[in-house]
Parts: structure tokens; sequence; C-alpha cells
């Protein structure tokens, strides 16, 4: 079988985004190579993905499938043309009633291939270990940051965590209990800190300030660590300013942004001039965000917040037109490069009504 | 003229701090009012670490308190008149301004007596040659969450550096301004920079202070008092829901009436001693209406206004709260809407809203809203009899009996909920530095502790 074409050789030109989309529709829509998934949803579109779709905003077209992932049988998703490949199955976080499902075989290995090359850029350490606090099982960041470790030349130290249980908890109101399993996790972090020479962390800003606050744990990381990875939630510019400044000075920290259907953007390299610390770079052409005024639908303009949109497009996965809860602003792309960048990831909200306080305090 | 919109951030080893995290704070009228410096975890983690490396329990002298006390009332500090604070802390919080005023007098009093208020809380010193007792503090650090609704609760943080504490202060949202001012005026007055930093920031950084000091202090309403009851290293003030118990004749005791309206309604109704249930042994209703009228007659002005007795607050915060009364006093009587052709929300003219009182009665002491404390003169008239005995004044910072059922007060004072009971034409606020307001701050702070010398074997 030929090696898919769908990626930048290394070092390579990128494809052009529409080139890549057309090659992207034909290998999904062909019943010799389209997933059951796909083949079967063609029907019931008004419109012809191999004739009608040509341009990137054109994928709006196409329906939301995020709920049908919920139920899917897996197999379902798997395209033809990759019969007989190794696939595996994550899932999403699962927060709001049962997660989505995608398959995986090379396309988000690819993405994170690429961003080993992007954490070079950075000046991220070349080898030694890595802790990954984060989610494992189901979730596809787990196998992500372990083979970030590979590819620089480390093993990686995981732990059990389990972020929808901690959600349930929280949700629940039960947040003394939430507390309690953040301390466990710094037990386990504690357990491999302690005999480990641990060079880069994974880890959630949360986490992250509890480990600050550990001064027996913190000490031994601010010593040992050379870079530290962080995402899952936003971070606000003075607690990134402590992390860079106060607390692990010695530290190359960079963040990636992305979820189960996206992949993942990590954070570029900063340049003269950026208004935003971390500005994030998706892996273009196979995930592609756009930014939207969620009033319109229409893209914002630089420097304005928008509902971040991915079409995250393989021949392993063809999931188009996804909205998600998450908003950026829009960053013009930087230097050389053709790619918007996206800053200051916050959830959507609506607008706060006025709050009645009971009590005088 | 109101001067340049001021910045007020984090203050860490006596230093302002940049912090890259800001809010506007607007007044209640919209307008801009200060840019907030917010302390994230990680900086508030910065400077607990730091305060606590210097917490060596050293205490400062008296004479440091009682300047820093002149200094928080008549000085320019970080750029601010104290005319200017008081502007300030109205347009922010809706307090009034004439209780600003006394506010101020009564914090610069305050730290002019640390030593009498410290000494008042404790038993007198024990020593015979070789034995003495001393009081030492459970911890060397504190964190304080302190609230909006009045600056004098600002009082027991200093008073903690008093007893050798070393202090982080998270403010109010709405009031930064008061322990700003006064750690400025503790610094002006030499105290060590770094027994104390000043954090503004959300409720998940208090809440982390008080994991990570030794001892806790948080002003809360209802929900912060039920999650902190069970902690012996936190003292919680929560709702006051004071309370007055009257007899028969009180709806025809004109002089009584007089005194209920104050005791609801001075300071704008905002103090946690102001009373916000009535209980009386003739029938609620007369005895409502009549409150109802007396307080519908207290004037709608402009919060800074000096004559101003009701509190301010912004328009769209007037409406949720005129929403929240109508289901709340849903299954009760209303004594005071009527008389605001329906609303209780005024216009004072000064692009705020005021709320102006509302009395409401019910037929049961337990019956809903009662129990209820807002922040405006906000008072429920239920009916009580001698069968219910204390059970209806429990959970109240004050209970007052100012007429028939003053014999109570030996039994009211034995119930645990209670804090303090007043008999007699009193204000429910009334009290002497040896009489406490709440409890003992100082035996929540210190424990004793025995030291035995070689003297006495000898």
């Amino acid at each position: 079988m030929t090696e898919l074409t769908n990626v930048p050789a290394q070092g390579g030109e990128p494809p052009k985004p529409t080139e890549y989309l057309r090659d992207i529709l034909r290998w999904h829509f062909d019943p010799a190579t389209g997933s059951p998934f796909w083949l079967a949803r063609a029907r019931t579109l008004d419109f012809d993905p191999l004739t009608d779709i040509t341009d990137i905003s054109d994928l709006r077209r196409f329906p939301d499938v995020s709920d049908d992932l919920r139920t899917v049988p897996v197999e379902d998703l798997v395209p033809a043309g990759l019969k007989g490949r190794s696939f595996e199955v994550f899932e999403s976080g699962g927060t709001v009633g049962a997660p989505k499902r995608v398959v995986d075989s090379t396309a988000r290995v690819r993405n994170i291939d690429w961003v080993s090359t992007v954490l070079a850029e950075h000046g991220f350490p070349e080898r030694g270990h890595w802790l990954h606090v984060g989610p494992t099982g189901p979730h596809a960041v787990g196998r992500s940051v372990r083979r970030l470790a590979q590819l620089r030349d480390g093993m990686c130290f995981t732990l059990d965590f389990d972020p929808r249980w901690v959600k349930r908890l929280i949700g629940s109101g039960r947040t003394d209990l939430a507390a309690e399993y953040r301390e466990y996790l710094l037990d386990q972090m504690e357990l491999i800190v302690s005999t480990q020479n641990i060079t880069v962390l994974f880890i959630t800003p949360p986490v992250l300030e509890a480990v600050c606050a550990r001064s027996g744990l913190y000490e031994r990381l601010a010593r040992s660590l050379k870079g530290i990875l962080w995402a899952g939630t936003s971070i606000s510019l003075e607690t990134l300013h402590q992390i860079e400044e106060t607390f692990f000075p010695d530290a190359t920290v960079a963040a990636i942004y992305g979820n189960t259907m996206m992949g993942v953007a990590p954070q570029r390299p900063r340049e003269e001039g950026d208004a935003h610390p971390c500005v994030f770079r998706p892996y273009v052409p196979q995930s592609i965000v756009e930014l939207l005024d969620p009033q319109t639908g229409e893209p914002v303009a630089y420097g304005e917040r928008g509902q971040v949109l991915v079409h995250q497009m393989s021949r392993d996965l063809f999931l188009p037109n996804l909205l998600e809860r998450d908003t950026a602003i829009r960053v013009r792309p930087a230097t050389g490069d053709d790619v918007d960048g996206l800053a200051d990831i916050a959830p959507l909200r609506s607008a706060d009504a006025p709050k009645v306080v009971e009590g005088v305090y | 003229m109101p001067d340049r919109q001021p910045f007020i951030g984090p203050v860490i080893g006596g230093r302002g701090t940049e912090s890259r995290d800001r809010a506007e704070l607007a007044a209640l009228d919209g307008a801009p009012l200060a840019t907030i410096g917010l302390a994230p975890q990680l900086l508030a983690q910065a400077a607990l670490n730091r305060v606590r490396a210097s917490a060596d329990g050293s205490v400062p002298p008296p004479e440091l308190f009682a300047t820093a006390g002149k200094l928080f009332a008549t000085a320019e500090l970080e750029g601010e008149t104290p005319q200017e604070y008081r502007r300030r802390v109205v347009m922010a919080t809706g307090t009034p301004a004439g209780a600003i005023t006394r506010a101020i007098d009564g914090i610069g009093n305050s730290l002019g007596m640390v030593e009498r208020l410290n000494r008042a809380e404790l038993p007198a010193p024990f020593e015979v040659p070789g034995y003495s007792t001393h009081w030492v503090p459970r911890g060397s650090l504190l964190a304080a969450v302190v609230p909006n609704n009045h600056p004098e609760p600002n009082v027991t943080w200093v008073r903690s550096l008093s007893m050798g504490m070393s202090v982080l202060v998270r403010p109010g949202s709405k009031d930064p301004f008061t322990p700003r001012r006064l750690l400025a005026a503790l610094l002006a007055a030499g105290l060590d920079p770094d027994k104390a930093a000043f954090l503004p920031g959300g409720h998940d950084m208090g809440e982390h202070l008080l994991a990570q000091t030794d001892l806790g202090l948080v002003y809360g309403g209802p929900a912060a008092a039920a999650r902190y009851a069970g902690r012996g290293d936190v003292l919680v003030r929560g709702p006051g829901r004071s309370k007055a118990l009257v007899g028969s004749g009180a709806a025809q005791d004109d002089g009584l009436l007089d005194d209920l309206v104050r005791w609801i309604a001075d300071d704008g109704g905002v103090r946690c001693n102001n009373i916000s249930l009535v209980l009386t042994s003739g029938p609620a209703e007369p005895l409502a209406e009549a409150l109802a009228e007396r307080l519908a007659a207290l004037p709608v002005l402009p919060v800074l206004d000096e004559r101003a007795t009701l509190p301010a607050t912004s328009r769209g915060n007037a409406e949720a709260m005129a929403e929240y009364l109508a289901e709340l006093t849903a299954e009760a009587v209303d004594h005071s809407s009527a008389r605001y052709g329906g609303s209780p929300v005024a216009d004072p003219g000064d692009g705020t809203a005021v709320l102006r009182p509302v009395v409401v009665s019910v037929n049961r002491p337990d019956a809903s809203p009662a129990g209820t404390e807002l922040g405006f003169p906000f008072v429920v008239v239920a009916p009580w009899n001698q069968d219910d005995g204390t059970g209806p004044l429990r959970e109240s910072l004050v209970v007052s009996l100012p007429d028939e059922h003053a014999s109570l007060a030996p039994r009211v004072l034995r119930e645990p909920s209670v804090r303090k009971v007043v008999t007699g034409r009193v204000k429910p606020w009334a009290g002497l530095p040896e009489t406490p307001h709440d409890g003992s701050l100082a035996q929540f702070l210190l424990e004793p502790k025995g030291l035995v010398t070689a003297e006495a074997e000898s």
C-alpha cells in the first residue's frame, strides 16, 4: 500500500488546503475507500460532497455529526480503504452525557510528531523522562504525551487520573472530595518524583497550582524540570507569569490546545509584538479551526473573539463542521506562516444576569 | 471633581504589585471607579510563602496601631484623601455616606485601643513564682476574607496583627478600598512589610488561602457559614439575623416604634446587627403596619448625601432584588410595597437605585421568610407567645428585649447560637470594648499554655 499522501513529508511543504480537501472528500465518499458512517450519511445530504464542496468554507454545509459519535459502532467509522490497519478508539471528556468516540490509526500520531518539532523550536529538552499528570485510559492525550516523551528520548511516567470522576464530584457539589482527589494525584506524583529524575512535566493548571502549594514536591520539581507542557483549561496572564518567572524560572513553559475532535494545536514560539503570550497553531490542513461570530456565523476579524469551529480531516477520520463550546481570539499568522493563530481560549459564555445575594456580606 | 481612576493591586512585601490580571470595578451608577489588579492563586501562593517565611509571632507596638488609625481617618494615603476614600466606598457598595463617615471614626477609635480590646477578651494573667499561664497564638498565619457591606469588620484582621499573627487579606469584590487603605496606614505607621499582604481576587483564591494558612476568618452569607461551620481553624462571621422581641403594646408605643425603625434601618440596614425579625407577643399585623408606615417615611436620597439612610444599588441589581423579594414574600403579608406604588425600587436621581424598606408579616415565628437577612431595611414581623420560649430567638447575633420580655435575658444568653442580648431602649450595636460583639477573637487566635520553671521545685 502506498504511504498516505495527506501529510507533509518531514521538512516538505504542506499540501494546499483545497487540494487536500478534494483528496479527503474523494477518499471518504468513494464506496471503495470511505467509511460505512459517511457512505450512509452521503445519501441523506442535500448536496454532493464531491462536486459541491470545493472550499474550506463549504464544509459548513455538512451536518454536525458530534452527537452521532456518542452511539455509532466504532467499526462503522473505519474507512474501507484502511481495512487491516490497526486502529484505536478514543473518547471525549464525557462531561455531558455519553462520550463521543473517534478512531485513529496514524493521523493523530503525525499530528503529535509535528507538535514535537514545535516543542523543539521552543527549546524543550531533547531528552529526559516525562511525567504525564493528565488523563490516560480512553483519552487521546495520554497516548500523545507518551509519544512526545518517546520521540524525545525519554520514558513517560503516568498516574491514575480520572477526569470524569472529578467532574462528577464537582458537578454534584462535592468539592471537598474533589480537593481530596487532587491531593491523591499529588501523592502519586510524589512517589514518582521522590526517586525518578523528571525533566518534563505535562500538567493541567489547577493541578500545577496545587503542586506549588505542596512545598516538598514543588521544590523537587523546580530543581529537576527543564520543560512544562500544560493544557486542559485556560490560564490567566498573571498565573502564566508566576509559573514562568516565580515558580519555574529554569523550565521552558509551553502549552497545547486540543481535544478529541480537533487534535493538538501547540503554542507557537513567541514573536516580537505578540499581543498574547500563548498563540496556538493548528495542524493544518488535517485540523482546520475557524473562529466564528456566534450571532452571524461569519469568521471574526483579527484580534476578535469567535467561537471555535473545527474541521478534522485525515484519511483516518473526517469530521467537518464541529462547533465547540470554546472561544478564542483570532491572531494573524506568525512570520513566514499562513495559518491563523488562536489565543486566549475561553469557554463560551452567555451574559451574566445580576445575582441576588442573601445576607449583608 | 473625582481624581484619575485609581489602580488597586495586590500589596506584597509592602509594595504594590502590577498584576497582569485586571478587572474593572464600576460604581453603582455604572461609572468606572477603579482598576483592580487581581491575585490569581499562584500570586497569592507566592505572597503566602513570603509572609510565612517571616512570620515570627512578634507583636507590633500598640502605638503603631493608634498611629495607623489616625492616618486611616485623616491622612492622604496612596494618593487617596479620606473624602475620596469615602466616596469610593459609598459608590461601590451603596452603604450610605453617613454610615461610612461613622465607620471611619469607629475604625480610628478601635485602632487606638487595640490593647484594651484584646485584654478584655482574655482572663487576667496568672503568675506565681515558678508557674505562669501564657496566651499564645494557635498558629502564625491568618487568612482574612473580609466583606463589602461595612468597613468596620476590617478591624478584626488588624487586631489579629496586634496579637502576633501575620495576615493575608482577601477584600470583598466591591470594597477593596478599606483594607488597602488600612494596610497603607499600617505600613506608614511602621508595620513590618512582610506582616501582611493584600490580595484582591476570586472566591477560589480566598478558599485556597483558608486551606493554606493556620487560621482563617471569613465573613459570608448562609452558604459560607454552612461551609466553614465545622472548621475549628476558621472563625465564621455569618448572617446576623438579629431579632427583637417586643410586648403586646408595641404597635401603640410611638417611642418604641421610632427606636425599632432606627434599629432596623440605621446605616442603611447593612449592619449584621440591624434587626431583621421582630417577634411580638401581640398581634403581628398592626405592628408590621405601624413599622411599615414609619419606615416608608425614610427619604429616598442620593447615597452620597450625608442625610441618606437608605442604601443604594445598581439599577440591574435592584430589579433582580425586587423580583427575588416578590418570590420570597409570596406567602407573607406585604405591608410596604403598596405604599410605594407596588415596587420598593426607587430612583434617587443619581443613576443608582434605592431599595425602600420592606416590612412583611407572617403568622408563625418560623414561617418563611423569617430569618432572612438582606442588605437593606427588610424586616419580618411574626407572633410569639410564652409557649414558644427562646427557640424562635436562636441563630441571632443580637437579641433585643426592649420592653416586657427583658426578664428573658439570662435564658436567651444561655442559647449557644445567640451572641449578645440587649434589653431596654438600647441600640443592638451598643457596647463597650469590654463587652463581646460576637464571641472572642483573642480566644480564637490564642490558647493558654503553662510555663513551669525551676523556681517551682525550689
